[in-house]
């Protein structure tokens, strides 16, 4: 709390705005939108602050409703989070903050394109989540006016077609297309390689082939009913959206999750974040035609797959979860099963981890490969293991603890040198630190009950969770009858595969894959 | 010196033999609500937010097309009985018969994700897996659709990739069959038909099966991609009492 | 008589172009200078099979010495292909000529016609007077010639480079000649060439590259190549074809009259030739590699075509000074073979090269692409030149390039080692030339003609002209030719390279039997009969079985047949046609392209030429040693643009010519007192540098 004054101070003394705070360690200011760039940039620079999420709400159903566009920072030194909200009268432009911000980057061309918000100074807007080839200009989706039930119509007009992006100079260049259709199992997505042959000089990923529209089609639905769909958008982190879901759902209720319900949550969710990094090592593994040891990733997988639909009745921890605690207790044989099973696994982890870093063949094709410098690391604001393999300690589980973490604080890995054999060591240990924690939670783990009955009120909260890809943010308002008003996914995808761009940067075409794999970014998450 | 065969070889056969005898390892399937003469068949209904079920005269009736695993009728009071099989796969209603002799120990898939959440890539990712190993059963994977037998999609169907569904399916050879993963494909699940989703592969290619499931666990895809050659039995969508 | 009717007829051509109008006075124009290249041909197949040397021309001037011109067989044979080259070429350069005013194209073709004229003086030349003045004269012309679009700055420095590093050339091969007819005490060519026996090796081996490396600068031979893509690249678009295809064969033709004689004393020379050769492929082909304007491309590859004749003419020569004049007659044959073969493909190319240039507007591969769909019937015969520059049969590269490679490995006849190890290297260098090639020409037709158009201009593709298309089918045809019918030709050659390497290969190697199957002798048959070998019915109008070595105890039996490769491949094709054709009848479908799914493939994202040959320019990044600038334009943490400009110099430009033109720059900053004048007056200065000393010379003898 102190630490939350002292920029309240810094606020009021150096810039003359005031703030007040909402809650503890959480500040909402609103200023005008001049303001913005110098204030925001000032906070990354002297309080080091990170661009957490970028929000925009529609005030009322009416044509020319004033938009509310809420800039959530959190600085990561003191845990205090930082609510800058605007009001954007119709027809009113923002300026861009993503020059100096660039974190903010795709979370503007979101905005643009969903809710025909118009920035200035951003030199790439249009063709982000709405794809020119298949949607009209100037609809923008997320207004309320819009009807979230049909397609609009497209005009076929070969005048508005749509040509890849170039910012590559170079004679006899071209822009080498990956996907949307790749691979055997690859998500969709197209990757443009600009490229005069062998090096990739620059990247674009055209994603939001996967856009299921979540956000919008949440609105109006139940509380439960959107859980269904937080819990649906991203499999592979399942568990982790739809705790930060639940928390905001609980923080509007104002209610308080049991200690067995925190313990048990914290369990599973470290127990998705080794399942998802396991299956991001098969992978790595499989890209570098490292068959034996995919194979050994994959049992692992596999096994804890199974060991989750043993203990939850879920492969991907679907359906675990409600607001107040969980469905279901962890009756005492399961508690045993994990606290049984976990030690093998990991120690199967441990021998992988060996033999992959003894084979000098498999690290040849890793090291200094898809390089994400710490200052790019910085600049584009990643988070999770990627940001941690580039030298930046961030991790919401220390920064801004909730749950269980408060008390059970992990550790976190550093790499300095951000290559994918950093991304590796990174991967590695942080499944044998969620394993520690897992056994060390298992063991002093409250008695009582696991679901608290959660009221519903009419409000608005964002709340957060460090799923296994990182940081996500994730804003619920609802009315006070239960239903969603608003939905917002701010999730750590969103912001990684926007510096996966430079991190392929004079690298080869046969090494692309391989890169992608290192990154272990999941495009659904990404696209909601 | 890379002893990376070794280590293979070491660690001995892991993979099932399944179809040819059951599979029962515990958590293999996250298992489904089966149909039951249930006296509070109302109560039981209402547990489902997807609307899979459906009172009837005799009890409870599952509409597998509608599951999505979410667990609200495993429990308590007015449960549903779940069954560990992994026998899933229904017929989409076309006439089209199995694919001939030639392709039974020789299916070429190509797999499309039109929107899928993840859960059911990872499920087939896992089918390489030497757990379930599909080349043991002669189903392969293939880059294009133009080698390809199967067309496997998974996911709501989203609008941006409608088109890339469509032409993967006129780029394949005769005689070729569509196989939708997950409830998303069927219906567009718990995404439905919206402005972003199709919802629902039918509408813009003809599918052969369906495999249901939140995700369908590898053996459950498996079983679908042997039900193409005639190799294993669909069932029907709707389970009755 | 038919020279004198010729030299008329190509005279009274530009003379018709004066008549007023437009089109009328160019066709006259085209009749009359193409009769006159049809004597010409005519003249030189005389000549083929003509006596060994033949007087046309004797003069005694005054105080320069005699001024002769004589007929031989290899003359001819040159005379006969500058005459097809010229002839297919006319109709361009006619077309072309009429944007000229009346005046200008006359000189234009007067020019042109002074190139022939002079190139069949040069080829007839038999003492060092008419040999120099005739090779000055078509320096000067074909100075004229790239020049002649004077309105572009480029063309003026390219015309500039050819006539210093011809003037240098010329000075070095002068000097040999003159240290030879100083130590010969004549001026004949044969005179010095009976005389050569007797002269000191030293001064053979000095004479003979001088020569080479003098004369061969005219060939494209590294180190002095660097003006053959700058002149041959910018020079007018319908005089490129003859440039290419013609004016090259003046340095060949130059070096081995003057080397042949010398190299049968001197083994080292032929080694030096052959190693030079090899080199000068190779860079050819990389740089041809890296060229993305067509006509600069062709340009380097005419240098490595250049150079594998050169190759051809080495080996031959080593050959011979070895004791080995039937394997040195082989390799002689190859060598010139290859240059027929360069004239014939290279003029097909420059044609279709001018040809796209006139219907699109561009000869920048990366602004074609998809030419094949508007252009096929000129698209066709352009694939037809790349897939005989890329040596594939069923045409003509195919039969001279395998030709040297095979005779190459008969080095193990000669016992020294380092000859040995010298023509193992030569040979691997040359094989890697023609992989490198085969990927230049897939790279060359492949961006132009395929895939989907780039720019608007290949889009709008306008038709090509018929003066290159039918030029254009007359050459494909005539690779053909020379492709299927290696067995007539072969024998041919072998009689003109008899007098170069001091026995005709083809008269003993090509024996009587091989004509006639009941005339095969004992120990032939047994030796077919003992590998199950036996020559059959003849069902093929040409046979071809070539005995590459004869000795006392088995011949080794070599069986090289085109034309029987051309029905073979013919059978196979059209057994796969009909295989196919069978299989779509059973069950026919057409599929949409799979492009993974995207809404559309666009232009940009297809591979253009740079794209293709990129793991070439990896791979040679060493020797290409390219020098990149990386510019980037930001905002903030934007990048805007990022730009990339590779430059790669000529490797002669970096180690030969630079420190050259250095030394000579300060030297001439020291001259630059007295010297104010344009760099064409320099030129001059070495004209009559070269006018007084053969004066001198020639005083000095009289």
């Amino acid at each position: 709390m102190s630490t939350c004054t002292q920029i309240q101070d810094w606020l009021g003394v150096q810039t003359g705005i005031s703030s007040q705070a909402v809650a503890a360690q959480w500040l909402q200011l609103q200023i005008q939108a001049s303001r913005l760039p110098e204030l925001t940039a000032a906070l990354v620079r002297d309080w080091q602050a990170e661009f957490a999420t970028l929000l925009v709400e529609e005030e009322e159903s009416a044509v020319d409703a004033c938009l509310a566009v809420y800039y959530f920072f959190y600085l990561p030194r003191n845990g205090c989070l930082l609510e800058i909200q605007i009001r954007v009268q119709p027809g009113e432009e923002l300026p861009a903050i993503s020059e100096t911000v660039h974190a903010a980057d795709w979370h503007e061309r979101e905005a643009e394109d969903l809710f025909g918000l118009r920035f200035t100074g951003h030199p790439f807007l249009g063709d982000f989540v709405l794809h020119d080839d298949n949607w009209p200009e100037g609809v923008a989706p997320m207004r309320h006016s819009f009807d979230g039930l049909h397609h609009p119509k497209v005009q076929k007009d070969s005048d508005t077609e749509w040509s890849p992006p170039q910012i590559l100079r170079e004679e006899g260049a071209i822009v080498f297309p990956v996907g949307p259709v790749w691979g055997d199992f690859h998500e969709s997505g197209l990757w443009m390689l600009e490229t005069p042959g062998e090096q990739i000089r620059y990247l674009h990923t055209r994603l939001f082939y996967k856009y299921r529209g979540v956000e919008k089609i949440a609105e109006g639905q139940t509380l439960d009913r959107a859980l269904l769909l937080v819990e649906r958008f991203s499999g592979a982190a399942a568990f982790a959206h739809a705790w930060a879901y639940c928390q905001a759902v609980e923080r509007i209720g104002g209610c308080k999750v049991p200690a067995r319900a925190q313990d048990l949550r914290l369990i599973f969710a470290e127990l998705e974040r080794i399942r998802h990094h396991a299956a991001n090592i098969a992978e790595i593994s499989g890209s570098t035609a490292l068959a034996v040891a995919k194979a050994m990733a994959q049992d692992i997988v596999e096994d804890l797959l199974r060991l989750s639909a043993r203990l939850c009745g879920h492969r991907y921890f679907f359906g675990v979860l409600t607001p107040g605690g969980l469905h279901h207790d962890l009756d005492p044989w399961r508690q045993n099963l994990l606290a049984e099973t976990l030690p093998s696994l990991d120690a199967r982890l441990h021998e992988l981890e060996h033999l992959l870093k003894n084979s000098s063949s498999f690290l040849d094709r890793i090291e200094e490969m898809g390089t994400l410098s710490p200052e790019l690391a910085q600049s584009y604001g990643v988070v999770g293991p990627i940001a941690r393999a580039s030298g930046r300690a961030i991790d919401l589980r220390l920064t801004l603890p909730y749950g269980a973490y408060a008390t059970l604080a992990p550790t976190v890995p550093i790499a300095q040198e951000g290559d994918g054999y950093a991304r590796l060591r990174i991967f590695f240990s942080e499944i044998h630190i969620s394993a520690e924690l897992i056994l060390k939670t298992l063991h002093q783990i409250s008695a009582g009950p696991v679901h608290t009955p959660c009221p519903t009120f009419e409000g608005r909260a964002l709340a957060w969770v460090e799923a296994p890809s990182g940081a996500t943010f994730h804003w619920v308002h609802c009315d006070a009858a239960g239903m969603v008003l608003r939905l917002r996914l701010g999730t750590p995808g969103f912001r990684n595969w926007h510096a996966f761009e430079r991190a392929v940067e004079n690298a080869a075409f046969q090494d692309f894959p391989i890169i992608l794999a290192t990154w272990g970014l999941s495009v659904a998450e990404n696209d909601r | 010196m890379s002893f990376w065969p070794y280590f293979g070889l070491k660690r001995g056969i892991k993979t099932t033999s399944w179809p040819s005898a059951k599979e029962q390892s515990p958590g293999i399937t996250p298992g489904r609500p089966r149909s039951a003469s249930n006296a509070s068949s109302n109560a039981t209904t209402q547990l489902c937010p997807t609307g899979a079920l459906h009172p009837v005269e005799t009890g409870v009736s599952v509409d597998l097309t509608h599951c999505i695993h979410c667990q609200r009728c495993r429990q308590g009071p007015h449960a549903l009985p779940w069954e560990d099989d992994v026998a899933w796969t229904v017929n989409a209603g076309t006439a089209l018969s199995p694919l001939g002799y030639r392709f039974r120990r020789s299916l070429h898939v190509r797999y499309i994700d039109a929107g899928a959440c993840g859960a059911c890539i990872n499920e087939a990712r896992l089918l390489d897996a030497p757990v379930y190993n599909l080349h043991r059963l002669g189903i392969f994977i293939t880059a294009s659709p133009r080698d390809a037998d199967v067309l496997l999609v998974a996911g709501p169907i989203t609008n941006a990739m409608c088109t890339a569904v469509r032409k993967a399916y006129s780029a394949m050879p005769h005689p070729k069959r569509v196989v939708g993963m997950g409830v998303c494909a069927i219906n567009g699940g718990i995404f439905g038909e919206n402005f972003a989703c199709v919802g629902g592969l039918q509408k813009i290619v003809p599918v052969d099966l369906w495999i249901p499931g939140c995700p369908p666990p590898p053996l459950a895809i498996l079983h679908g991609l042997l039900a193409v050659v005639g190799r294993t039995q669909c069932t029907t969508a709707e389970e009755l009492p | 008589m038919l020279y004198v009717l010729a030299y008329l007829l190509f005279a009274s051509g530009p003379l018709l172009a004066l008549l007023p109008g437009r089109r009328i006075p160019l066709i006259f124009a085209w009749i009359t200078m193409t009769a006159g290249c049809v004597l010409m041909i005519v003249q030189g197949a005389l000549a083929v099979g003509g006596p060994v040397e033949q007087s046309l021309i004797r003069w005694a001037l005054p105080i320069i010495g005699t001024f002769d011109f004589v007929q031989t067989p290899l003359g001819g044979l040159l005379i006969l292909i500058t005459a097809v080259v010229f002839a297919t070429a006319l109709p361009f350069v006619t077309r072309d000529a009429t944007v000229f005013s009346t005046g200008r194209r006359t000189l234009f073709l007067a020019i042109v016609m002074l190139t022939l004229v002079s190139m069949i003086g040069f080829f007839s030349a038999s003492t060092i007077v008419s040999f120099i003045f005739s090779w000055e004269l078509a320096a000067l012309a074909i100075w004229g010639l790239i020049t002649f679009e004077t309105r572009h700055s480029k063309p003026v420095a390219a015309g500039l480079l050819t006539m210093a590093l011809s003037e240098l050339g010329s000075l070095v091969g002068l000097a040999s000649l003159l240290l030879l007819a100083g130590a010969a005490g004549t001026t004949q060519l044969n005179g010095i060439a009976a005389a050569i026996p007797h002269l000191s090796p030293m001064l053979l081996l000095i004479t003979g590259l001088l020569a080479f490396f003098g004369f061969g600068m005219k060939a494209g031979i590294v180190p002095l190549n660097v003006w053959l893509p700058a002149a041959h690249g910018t020079a007018p678009r319908s005089i490129s074809p003859i440039l290419s295809g013609a004016t090259l064969n003046l340095g060949l033709y130059a070096f081995l009259r003057i080397d042949a004689p010398i190299a049968l004393h001197q083994p080292d020379l032929g080694l030096v030739i052959l190693a030079s050769g090899a080199l000068t492929a190779l860079i050819g082909i990389l740089y041809a590699l890296v060229e993305r304007d067509m006509k600069r491309l062709l340009a380097q590859s005419s240098v490595e075509n250049m150079g594998i004749a050169t190759a051809g003419i080495g080996a031959g020569l080593t050959f011979a000074a070895y004791g080995h004049p039937l394997l040195g007659g082989i390799s002689m044959v190859a060598g010139l073979y290859h240059m027929i073969n360069h004239s014939t493909f290279k003029t097909l190319l420059f044609l279709g090269a001018g040809g796209i240039e006139v219907a699109t507007g561009t000869h920048n591969l990366d602004q074609l692409g998809g030419l094949m769909r508007r252009l096929p019937v000129l698209g066709g015969f352009f694939l037809a030149g790349a897939f005989a520059i890329a040596a594939l049969p069923p045409f003509n590269g195919f039969v001279s390039e395998w030709l040297l490679l095979e005779s190459l490995l008969r080095v193990v006849e000669i016992p020294v080692v380092p000859v040995r190890i010298a023509f193992a290297i030569s040979g691997a260098v040359l094989a890697l030339t023609s992989g490198l090639a085969l990927t230049c020409f897939i790279m060359l037709s492949g961006s132009a003609l395929m895939g989907l158009p780039r720019t608007a201009q290949a889009a709008g593709a306008r038709r090509a002209p018929h003066s290159v298309v039918i030029p254009m089918g007359i050459l494909t045809l005539l690779s053909l030719l020379l492709g299927l019918a290696a067995t007539v030709i072969i024998p041919v050659l072998g009689r003109l390279a008899a007098p170069l390497v001091g026995a005709d290969p083809t008269a003993t190697l090509v024996p009587a039997f091989f004509h006639n199957t009941s005339r095969i002798p004992r120990a032939v048959q047994q030796a077919l009969d003992a590998i199950g070998a036996h020559v059959g019915a003849v069902f093929m109008p040409v046979r071809s079985l070539i005995v590459m070595h004869l000795d006392s105890t088995a011949p080794v039996v070599y069986a090289m047949s085109a034309a029987l490769t051309g029905v073979v491949l013919a059978l196979m094709l059209g057994g796969v046609w009909l295989v196919a054709r069978g299989l779509r009848r059973r069950r026919s479908s057409r599929n949409i392209l799979w492009d993974a799914g995207l809404a559309r493939l666009r232009p940009e994202m297809t591979y253009t030429a740079t794209t293709f040959v990129a793991p070439v320019r990896v791979i040679f990044a060493g020797f290409f040693h390219p020098h990149i600038e990386v510019e980037e334009e930001r905002q903030g943490a934007f990048v805007l643009t990022r730009s990339y400009r590779g430059v790669i110099a000529n490797i002669s430009d970096r180690a030969v010519l630079s420190p050259i033109i250095g030394g000579a720059m300060a030297i001439a900053t020291l001259l630059a007192r007295m010297h104010k004048g344009r760099m064409n007056t320099y030129a001059g200065y070495i004209l009559l540098a070269m006018v007084l000393l053969l004066v001198i010379v020639a005083a000095g003898r009289g």
